[in-house]
């Protein structure tokens, strides 16, 4: 039960840091011509259609990882929010994600550790 | 695979770096608002531009900003009559620069608010490593 909840506290940390480096290349690309603004998949998208688990029949394999690249996809743009330019970046709602993927980090940090403490309290 | 805050703080760097660019032309633009040409009825200085472009960084496959080209301002330059001016042709007319300063000060506000942006970026990637890190430390 608890180690569930700590590989689904480190597929979200994971998911987050995606997520950050998202909005870190929209942040710079805020006035590049032609950049579309991107996003992540949704989390709930990435835990159902978490891949077909590859059987790891030795200590020595790895379990694949979300990996960035794989989960990204363009934002739908409003037309109105396109400038002359081709370019797709709000920047407004990028600080909003931003501050988003801050309070969601430290959520799921914390209850990583709460965890961690409740085990190690069982322990002594 | 390249730690995605670390790629984070690379694509903020990065953006830092063409916005400050961004912000000396600026300040070269508004230095020469009044730099008329170096001899009689020669051309003053032009106004130069900034385009940026996204590219794909290999090694982790996210989108840094460069500087694709300091342009040149193809606009006309001001014709300004003043004949005690050095610059001035044998009619008294001197080109002056094709610079608005509203129109730089506009790009430079521009330019200190995405500025702002990437260095909020910034900090947070590297908070978020903090807290990871502050995991492990009273485990």
């Amino acid at each position: 039960m608890s180690i569930y909840l700590f590989q689904v506290a480190s597929q979200k940390s994971e998911w987050l840091s995606a997520r950050e480096t998202a909005v870190a290349s929209n942040v710079a690309n805020a006035n590049t011509p032609g950049y579309r603004a991107l996003d992540v998949q949704p989390f709930l998208a990435v835990l159902n259609t978490s891949p077909l688990a590859m059987a790891a029949t030795n200590l020595g394999h790895m379990t694949p990882t979300l990996s960035p690249g794989d989960s990204l996809r363009e934002i739908e743009a409003n037309p109105s929010e396109e400038t002359l330019s081709g370019n797709t970046v709000n920047l407004e709602q990028q600080m909003i994600n931003l501050g988003e993927v801050n309070r969601d980090f430290s959520m799921t940090a914390n209850i990583r550790r709460a965890f961690h403490q409740l085990i190690l309290s069982a322990l002594k | 695979m390249v730690d995605p805050l670390q790629t984070s703080l690379r694509i903020a760097a990065s953006g830092l770096q063409a916005q400050s660019t961004r912000l000396r032309v600026v300040s070269e633009n508004v230095a020469n608002a009044q730099s008329t040409g170096p001899a009689s009825g020669a051309d003053p200085y032009a106004r130069k531009t900034v385009s940026f472009e996204s590219v794909i960084d290999r090694a982790s496959g996210a989108n840094l900003v460069e500087i694709k080209a300091i342009g040149i301002d193809q606009a006309p330059f001001k014709l300004e009559r003043d004949p005690g001016n050095p610059a001035a042709d044998a009619n008294g007319i001197v080109k002056m620069p094709n610079v608005d300063v509203l129109v730089e000060l506009a790009d430079m506000r521009e330019a200190n608010r995405s500025y702002e942006a990437n260095l909020q970026v910034a900090k947070q990637s590297a908070d978020m490593l903090n807290q990871t890190v502050a995991l492990m430390k009273d485990a």
